[in-house]
């Protein structure tokens, strides 16, 4: 483990045949299990939550849309969940809950504020939280536009919002939603979760992943006040926060692609900002001890003569702090040209694992939605490459959430039929998860 | 003790012929050379370097280009090593990105008369670090060896503690990830014998004009024992995939190396020649090796390693390339050793530019 408390390993085929250009690498980036190794990079470096009582801050959103009332236990278990989670908040941490309908407004501390969490502004949030009544619409902009206000106000590091709905964004355009995740992106971390089965897996996925967090269904009310509490719970051990992948590539070289691959899969490609001539960072948002994430890398490079070596890319771990960008672990990308195709033609089995994980992710998402648009033809092919790719991988959680929605042939093969009838619940379940990735060890 | 009187290098102070260390200062007036990057050697990028229209390229610590990402030599790629007594020359080759062959060489001005010491150490590629283990084995044992002949030592003993010096060396490195490995094979040259002593597949070859010359190993290769068991002929063994595969070698995954030491008396003049294989791939038989060297080598050994690499180059230099030539009987202890030459940079042609889109 090095002095920051990450590693940052490459696994690659370095050998490229002759006028070769494409280099792909698996770049494993892992924190320090302990969280005294990594309490980042000195004084000067990141604000870790352990350091000041004021480096976390964490804002509930709860839908108080009026469909929230039916069943009737949705917004009971909203409340319960709400109070499940404040109770993780540990103490000292800046926390609120805002409540959101076609409007949004806070419910603690009523004046909009952040409250600092002790024994007493638990018990005080918990009480507002009660008296939550349902009636509404829905406009999560809105919603999210609050929380950035709210954020805004105080100087934490570590900014996470948990953001629960049970209906599509009917309230306002999507370009308004749109602009007001554009506002979030890079000021808070936002895991969300859809409750029931009418919401939009699509809408939620795309928060989700601007604010670098997670997506999941909650298909029975009765399993929100766990999870709540788990992702506050995962929320209380993040310690550095703002990490990027620093990419520096040769001149004459273009980044492909940049993807996280595990724990899920998720596109950074588009999330480049430069930070240098030859050099663009991409966010991961923020590390707990003991997290370990693949991300997939692929350069274009010119080719060199066979026998020559070039750094086709350099990947650094950076975290932003007042004195500019900290270096927390680097590996390098290599290209070796060589006449010898034994050397050139060997795949990498991690980067073959997880090429495949993310068509896996690409097949199930193509593939319902052109079950949704009544195409059973590409439904069915899509989906069938999908049990294929699950099966070969060892994906089993995907491979089960698959067996709800089609009726397996021959897994080998690929052969489904679909299901008849296919519970929302499961559908919506396979769609949510379908980025979720097995991990290849080395 | 043979040779003239001369001045120490560092402190400008008369020397007596034949003194290991200056009287005055107590630099090291003969000492070993290793075919290392030299001091003050500063890493250029080949392409960048000769390109009016590239910006002025900083170049990484790992040793890469900062600019277009180019692998820049580290000052090995093409050593040149003349200590009059022998001469070697080593070469990154044609096919490698850099070069995992290590020599040292060393003379001495013993009690018996000048000694010539050799070591070519190969860096097994498939292991870590090979090019740190070969130069890190190379240095240590070429230490011991030459100490050893100031003294007037047995050479056969000192060989095998020279190569317990290099095997202590490469424990050392060892880590998780694996042992850096070397072949080793060590000549030294006195008076009336030579005594070689080997790892693994670099060689030691006696030659001489008519039919005297002869190779003084044996490989600790599969092929080899193919060859000695009779189930493979030289040239079946050579085209055989497993010919390279080594039995014996050194490196920090082995706890007694177990290396062969041999005696040599020359019958008359000649040149021993110690390679790695870069070399004996393209002209494995003696007396081929002495028809190319022959008779340049009795006299100018440097030119005549300059040709036996260039020899392999042309053949296609598929491996890292390195021969060590000391003509037989040796020549008199100069004064002053000259210095090392190393020739770092081979440049090469800059890259294709690409018109942006």
């Amino acid at each position: 483990m090095t002095e920051s408390g990450f590693t940052v390993d490459v696994d690659q085929n370095q050998y490229l045949p002759e006028g070769g250009r494409e280099v792909s690498a698996i770049v494993t980036v892992t924190s320090a299990a302990d969280a005294a190794g990594l309490a980042g990079p000195g004084p000067a470096g990141p604000v870790s939550a352990s350091e000041g009582p004021d480096g976390s801050a964490e804002i509930i959103i709860i839908d108080c849309s009026g469909s929230m009332e039916y069943p009737h236990t949705k917004i009971a278990e909203a409340r319960a969940a709400t109070a499940a989670a404040v109770d993780v908040v540990r103490d000292g941490v800046l926390f609120s809950v805002i409540a959101g309908t076609n409007l949004a407004w806070p419910v603690f501390p009523a004046d909009g504020s952040m409250a600092r969490a002790d024994a007493s502004s638990r018990a005080a949030a918990r009480q507002a939280v009660a008296g939550l009544r349902a009636g509404g619409g829905t406009a999560i902009g809105q919603w999210l536009e609050l929380a950035r206000q709210t954020f805004a106000r105080y100087p934490a590091k570590l900014r996470h919002a948990i953001l629960l709905t049970d209906g599509k964004n009917q309230h306002e355009s999507p370009e308004q939603l749109a602009a007001a995740v554009r506002q979030c992106e890079g000021l808070f971390s936002c895991d969300c979760r859809g409750v029931g089965t009418d919401w939009e897996v699509k809408e939620l996925r795309t928060i989700s992943a601007a604010l670098l967090g997670s997506v999941d269904i909650v298909p029975d009310p009765s399993g929100l006040a766990a999870d709540f509490a788990a992702m506050m719970q995962s929320a209380m051990g993040k310690q550095v926060a703002d990490v990027a992948l620093r990419v520096w590539t040769p001149q004459h070289a273009t980044v492909k692609f940049v993807k996280q691959v595990a724990p899920a899969v998720e596109d950074l490609t588009g999330r480049r900002v430069l930070s240098g001539p030859q050099s663009g960072d991409y966010p991961t948002g923020a590390w707990g001890p003991g997290e370990s994430r693949d991300y997939h890398v692929g350069v274009e490079v010119t080719p060199a003569g066979v026998g020559q070596e070039m750094l086709a890319a350099r990947v650094s771990l950076v975290a932003q702090s007042p004195s500019g960008a900290d270096v927390l672990g680097q590996g390098l990308v290599r290209a070796i040209w060589t006449d010898d195709e034994a050397l050139s033609t060997k795949i990498n089995p991690r980067v073959a694992h997880y090429t495949g994980q993310a068509e896996l992710a690409a097949a199930i998402q193509d593939g319902l939605e052109a079950r949704k648009q009544g195409d059973e033809e590409t439904a069915t092919g899509k989906l069938g490459r999908a049990v294929a790719l699950a099966h070969q991988s060892g994906n089993e959680d995907t491979a089960k959430l698959l067996a709800k929605v089609v009726d397996v042939v021959d897994v080998e093969a690929g052969t489904v039929r679909l299901k008849k009838q296919v519970e929302d619940a499961d559908e919506m379940a396979l769609d949510t998860r379908s980025t979720k990735t097995v991990r290849a060890r080395k | 003790m043979t040779g003239g009187n001369g001045v120490c290098p560092s402190c400008g102070a008369p020397v007596r012929a034949g003194d290991s260390f200056c009287e005055s200062c107590g630099t090291e007036l003969a000492p070993p050379m290793v075919s290392s990057a030299p001091p003050g050697y500063q890493a250029e990028c080949p392409v960048c370097s000769v390109d009016p229209e590239a910006p002025p390229a900083v170049i990484t610590a790992e040793g890469y280009c900062g600019s277009c990402g180019r692998k820049v030599p580290t000052g090995r790629d093409h050593s040149e090593l003349d200590l009059g007594l022998l001469a070697g020359m080593t070469d990154r080759g044609v096919r490698h990105t850099r070069n995992e062959d290590a020599m040292a060489l060393a003379t001495a001005d013993a009690p018996g008369g000048p000694v010539a010491i050799a070591v070519v150490c190969d860096g097994v590629s498939t292991s870590p670090q090979p090019d740190d283990a070969s130069l890190a084995a190379a240095q240590a044992s070429v230490r011991v060896l030459l100490t050893s002949a100031r003294r007037g030592d047995d050479p056969a003993e000192a060989s095998l503690a020279a190569v317990r010096a290099a095997h202590q060396a490469l424990t050392g490195m060892g880590s998780p990830d694996g042992a850096p490995s070397a072949t080793y094979i060590s000549a030294v040259i006195g008076s009336d014998a030579v005594t070689v002593c080997w790892l693994g597949d670099s060689r030691a070859y006696w030659l001489s004009a008519g039919p005297g010359a002869t190779r003084l190993t044996t490989d600790d290769s599969l092929a080899e024992e193919l060859v000695a068991r009779g189930v493979l002929s030289e040239a079946e063994a050579m085209a055989s995939p497993q010919a390279h595969v080594i039995t014996r070698w050194l490196g920090a995954d082995l706890s007694e190396p177990g290396p062969h030491v041999t005696r040599f008396e020359p019958p008359g003049p000649g040149v021993v020649l110690v390679c790695s294989d870069g070399l004996w791939n393209y002209r494995p038989e003696a007396a081929g090796l002495a028809a190319l060297a022959l008779p340049a080598a009795l006299t100018d050994p440097l030119g005549a390693a300059a040709e036996l690499v260039k020899f392999a180059l042309d053949a296609g230099g598929i491996d890292n390339i390195t021969v060590v030539l000391a003509p037989f009987p040796l020549a008199p202890f100069p004064a002053e050793p000259p210095h090392p030459k190393t020739v770092p940079v081979r440049r090469v042609a800059p890259l294709p530019r690409r018109t942006p889109q």
